[in-house]
């Protein structure tokens, strides 16, 4: 499958991936270059292979009240929060997150693209209250725009004020030459932003004004380590449904005071028994670079494993997520286990660098 | 995409150049284009007998990790010691600055069984596709 910026991809010479389906750019410079351009300046990123799903109707509240772990009957209009949609055990089908379009009315739920198949067959497996379901994905683009001078140059090219807009609010904008933008103060990398939805006709132009304007073409490598430094986890990778959102530091984004919702039994249960293992952070502490699946030890005894590894370009070091069990503290150093070497890093709370904006609130 | 002349080439993407009877070695342009930004290079210490296919050393991107491989049976005799700190060379100048080891050749005449510059071109043509 191809977004609706695959042309731009090839024109800006993006090293094209398969990416669960898609044909994604995984770089087009490079990876550090991309990564360090979205802390200083700005990057831009095709999140269009992401889905878009439309919750609509009378029921469309008590329906999502049920489906996704955040209470949303007060939400404002034009608020956004990161949710997820649980299993009954408590573990995570996929992260999400929910944008509150009109209260009471219509909401929009942006879902991960390797999981928006699966997503719409667990919504309407469960939707006994009979909520209508829209799925927008094939017919919308998202483009992020993120760092430093996303606002000034979002500015630039709309006239948008980002700066005037709260985080995790977003706005619906018409504009001439690019249809209804949708506007969100989001992001995914840490460096501060706006994720912008819209007709998938019209993104080849956004992006082309947006390019031009110095903003940086970015794939999904720089995405990747951008997400990493700031610790937020990736859904395959770091949560799944095995894991539940209290094991992987998540807990902020599940309203355990709401009345009842999917997975809420077996969550309360858990935090009644005690977590066996968090979701933290590694930091190396020397050269190396943990990769997915490496084992972790700490005196000789096996104490969990890498669920997303990397170099980070900003430190020039190898961080990672791992998952290790309860008796393992902040800043006890493990063994990582990478190819025939046993690589020493400390464990510790990301982010793994300072961000503009941190959707995971200090760990207390 | 850079291939010189005057190097022999390896199916795994490493070049030797024949210098008497030792055989400097790297990783061609192809390769480093293919990895990516290259973070952390490690290679086997001088003084280390290696059989053609053993690994040397690894090359290590922001998303991948990758061996190299000896080219020919001999004894690395140098490192670059360059790479430690400055592992971006081989993304820069892959067949200069960033060679990585130097193999004295247990038969000097060994490199001619490799690839020359216009047999790798071809195998590179056909990998691609």
């Amino acid at each position: 499958m191809r977004t609706p910026l695959f042309q731009e991809h090839v024109r800006f010479h993006g090293r094209i991936v398969d990416f669960h389906g898609w044909e994604m750019p995984v770089w087009y410079s490079g990876i550090r270059e991309e990564h360090l351009a979205t802390r200083t300046s700005a990057g831009i990123f095709d999140a269009s292979h992401m889905g878009e799903i439309f919750v609509k109707g009378p029921s469309c509240v008590p329906f999502l009240e049920r489906i996704q772990t955040r209470s949303i009957e007060k939400m404002p209009r034009h608020k956004v929060c990161y949710s997820f949609f649980l299993n009954e055990r408590g573990g995570i089908i996929d992260d999400l997150t929910v944008y509150c379009v009109e209260p009471g009315e219509r909401y929009m739920l942006c879902v991960n693209a390797s999981n928006t198949g699966k997503d719409l067959a667990w919504l309407s497996s469960h939707n006994g209250e009979g909520a209508d379901i829209d799925d927008a994905s094939t017919g919308t683009a998202l483009i992020a725009l993120q760092g430093p001078d996303a606002s000034r140059i979002l500015n630039s090219v709309t006239g948008i004020d980002l700066d005037g807009m709260k985080a995790y609010t977003f706005a619906c904008v018409p504009t001439g030459p690019y249809g209804e933008l949708m506007v969100s103060k989001t992001g995914y990398t840490g460096a501060g932003g706006a994720e912008i939805f819209l007709a998938s006709g019209h993104a080849p132009k956004l992006w082309e004004e947006l390019t031009a304007r110095g903003a940086v073409p970015c794939g999904l490598g720089a995405r990747d380590t951008l997400r990493l430094e700031m610790g937020f986890p990736l859904h395959g990778n770091d949560i799944d449904e095995t894991t539940t959102p209290l094991e992987a530091y998540l807990n902020f984004a599940v309203d355990l005071a709401k009345p009842s919702f999917i997975g809420k039994d077996a969550l309360a249960r858990q935090r009644e028994e005690g977590l066996s293992r968090r979701l933290v952070g590694l930091l190396l502490e020397g050269r190396g670079v943990p990769r997915q699946g490496c084992a972790c030890e700490k005196d000789g005894v096996r104490v969990g494993i890498v669920t997303s590894g990397s170099v980070s370009p900003v430190l020039g070091v190898g961080i990672a997520l791992a998952y290790l069990d309860k008796g393992v503290a902040e800043g006890d150093e493990v063994d990582v286990a990478v190819r025939d070497r046993a690589l020493k890093a400390r464990v510790v709370h990301p982010p793994f660098t300072g961000g503009a904006l941190c959707i995971i609130p200090k760990r207390t | 995409m850079n291939i010189p002349d005057d190097l022999y080439y390896t199916e795994n993407h490493e070049w030797g150049k024949v210098e008497d009877g030792d055989l400097r070695v790297g990783i061609t342009d192809y390769a480093q284009e293919e990895l990516g930004d290259i973070v952390f290079v490690d290679l086997l210490p001088e003084g280390t007998a290696v059989s053609r296919g053993d690994s040397v050393g690894t090359v290590e991107s922001v998303k991948a990790v990758s061996e190299v491989y000896a080219p020919v049976d001999g004894e690395i005799t140098e490192v670059n010691p360059a790479l430690e700190d400055a592992p971006e060379l081989v993304n820069q100048d892959p067949y200069g600055k960033a060679w990585m080891v130097v193999i004295r050749m247990t038969d000097p005449s060994a490199a001619r069984s490799l690839m020359d510059s216009r047999a790798y071109e071809e195998y590179v043509k056909a990998e691609a596709k």
